[in-house]
């Protein structure tokens, strides 16, 4: 299902280049759980960032069922991240001027490929499945950083995407706020069938995974 | 469609976000706008006010025949009523630099046209409508319609309905227009209209007087009135006409009022390039305003593109912001600038038009079109001043602009 080959990103800063990822090979199976795992500054998020379409790679491939999608164009990359990733940050990520249900329904309603209405039902049901169903009209203002997280993962899911990634999205929760994040997103990897690659520093969800990444210094730890 | 409404909300909430700095931002496009359109709207309505007073203060300098008798008169309106004529093209074999328009004249003095009383004399003028400019800024009172051949212009001495037939030489004529009041007895009196007209009357004018006068001959004029350019003075342009022309007489009108003509339109070019300028220094800040407000929305930019969105749309989504914005303040600045144009209308203009100086008002349509040019002007000022950065970060990677580079 995805496929990464000699994949580098160096960045460019004032004093000199720097190496996030170097020359990771890394295959993943379709609707497997994958758990990455590393120090901070490893290079997790960078890779996770270049898996996603986020971040272009320095040298290498990305083929995701088959497509190398860093040979895409602009708009069939925003297509492909719009469509096939869903996307959970490891900080709030919801836009603050809309609400709950509004930022569900975005990634639909930029797309357009399904109407007003339909969006708008997905969007409330998603919601009401990660437990927010009394949260539609909330801001993320008015609501705490569980149910913005949960909010997110609303988000990432309206497309039915066949990549759920997460980088770290329980990195400033409380504890039982991360195991029912973590319950969430597990459950979407069960019931849905979505493969997720999830970040973490918690090595007992790492333990539940079908396969564990660990990256040292930018590259995959044998 | 459902595109654009969103990408359009998006944008109106991002305005409602920093209602401060959306405030600031309207009221200084506001303010600009207001005075590009008030400053545009007056300096326009004094131009044309100006052109026709200016006008009416006559020429600067007029040639006529060496031998030619003049009346030295305040207002140089018309040429002398004398048997001496000058050639047609003189002026333009010349080649002179300094005058701006020079308007030739025909003036044939005669008892037999028929019009009046028996024997009376009249002045029938023939001038060129492309370059006139002592004659027609004088009419007071015209028919609702434009000049039609056969239509003859009166002096103001001349009392004869608007509209009614007059005969000169037998033929039939239709006062058209009448001219105000001016003090100078060949235009009071005088019987105005287009050279050609006169010319096409000199079959039936030799028929009575047997005799074909030489100002009615085809290249022959009577003189020429003379405006000179900005810039140009009146003694250098006399002594080049004299120097190139000879056998003409070179009449000069008042020094002062030729300083001042000259002097007023150069300051109104002036506070035109202030105004522009003013323009040019409004669409400065905004696209130094927007740099600043498209790199502090980095993140949520790169969020947009994480989650799918196009560089179209989000360079759409920033212009909208700016557009919304920008255009809003030029709509606040032309309604402020309309109650400007009401104070002055109540003071300033009121007061021009008590003393008894003219003051034309720019027409409503042309009003419109200045007060839609600011508004659309301001809009374009927030497009351009947001478009670089929108579209630099557009380039960005999601990945790079949420992490604040970019």
């Amino acid at each position: 299902m995805l496929s990464c080959r000699r994949l580098r990103k160096t960045y460019q800063t004032d004093r000199g280049p720097v190496d996030a990822v170097r020359g990771v090979d890394l295959d993943v199976a379709a609707r497997h759980y994958v758990a990455v795992i590393g120090r901070s500054g490893s290079g997790k998020s960078s890779l996770m960032a270049m898996i996603g379409g986020l971040s272009q790679p320095s040298a290498g491939s990305i083929l995701i069922e088959g497509a190398d999608i860093w040979s895409f164009n602009d708009n069939a990359m925003a297509q492909f991240r719009n469509r096939r990733i869903g996307y959970i940050f490891q900080f709030a990520s919801l836009l603050p001027t809309l609400r709950a249900i509004d930022n569900v329904a975005l990634p639909a309603l930029l797309d357009r490929h399904s109407g007003t209405a339909d969006t708008y039902n997905r969007a409330a049901q998603l919601l009401t499945e990660v437990g927010l169903g009394s949260h539609f009209d909330a801001y993320p203002s008015e609501m705490s950083a569980g149910e913005q997280r949960r909010t997110v993962i609303a988000r990432a899911l309206i497309n039915n995407p066949i990549l759920l990634l997460a980088d770290e999205p329980t990195s400033d929760l409380d504890v039982e706020t991360e195991s029912e994040i973590m319950a969430l997103l597990l459950n979407v990897n069960h019931e849905r069938g979505t493969t997720l690659i999830l970040v973490t520093h918690n090595l007992a969800l790492a333990s539940k995974a079908e396969q564990v990444v660990q990256i040292a210094d930018g590259a995959i730890v044998p | 469609m459902l595109q654009h409404w969103l990408l359009g909300s998006l944008a109106l909430q991002n305005i409602g976000r920093r209602k401060a700095r959306a405030s600031l931002l309207i009221a200084a496009v506001a303010i600009s706008s207001a005075i590009v359109f008030t400053g545009v709207v007056m300096m326009r309505s004094i131009e044309t006010s100006m052109a026709v007073g200016f006008s009416r203060l006559g020429a600067d300098l007029m040639v006529v025949p060496q031998n030619a008798l003049t009346n030295i008169t305040a207002a140089l309106l018309t040429a002398e009523p004398t048997g001496e004529v000058l050639d047609a093209d003189l002026l333009d074999q010349a080649h002179i630099t300094g005058i701006s328009r020079a308007a030739p004249q025909r003036v044939f003095r005669t008892e037999q046209s028929e019009f009046g009383g028996q024997g009376e004399s009249v002045d029938l003028i023939g001038y060129d409508p492309g370059n006139d400019f002592t004659i027609q800024p004088w009419i007071n009172e015209r028919l609702g319609r434009p000049m039609q051949p056969g239509d003859v212009i009166l002096g103001a001495a001349r009392d004869v309905p608007l509209g009614s037939e007059i005969a000169l030489f037998g033929k039939p004529f239709r006062v058209y227009a009448k001219l105000g009041r001016t003090g100078a007895g060949t235009h009071e009196r005088g019987i105005f209209m287009p050279s050609a007209e006169l010319l096409a009357l000199v079959p039936a004018i030799r028929e009575q007087t047997r005799k074909t006068p030489p100002m009615l001959e085809p290249r022959k004029v009577s003189g020429f009135l003379i405006e000179l350019t900005p810039g140009a003075t009146e003694l250098q342009v006399r002594f080049a006409l004299l120097s190139h022309l000879s056998g003409t007489k070179v009449v000069a009108g008042g020094s002062l009022l030729t300083g001042i003509r000259q002097g007023v339109t150069a300051l109104l070019g002036g506070a035109i390039s202030l105004v522009s300028m003013m323009f040019a220094s409004t669409a400065l800040m905004v696209s130094v305003l927007f740099s600043a407000i498209v790199t502090e929305r980095r993140s949520e930019l790169g969020l947009l593109k994480a989650i799918g969105a196009k560089r179209s749309q989000i360079v759409g989504m920033v212009l909208i912001e700016a557009i919304v914005a920008t255009g809003g303040g030029g709509l606040c600045g032309v309604v402020f600038g309309m109650l400007l144009l009401r104070l002055f209308e109540r003071s300033l203009v009121y007061y021009l038009t008590e003393i008894g100086v003219p003051f034309l008002w720019l027409d409503r349509m042309d009003t419109v079109l200045v007060a839609a040019a600011c508004i659309l002007g301001a809009g374009l000022i927030g497009a351009i001043g947001a478009l670089t950065p929108a579209w630099r970060s557009s380039r960005h990677d999601p990945y790079d602009l949420i992490r604040g580079e970019g």
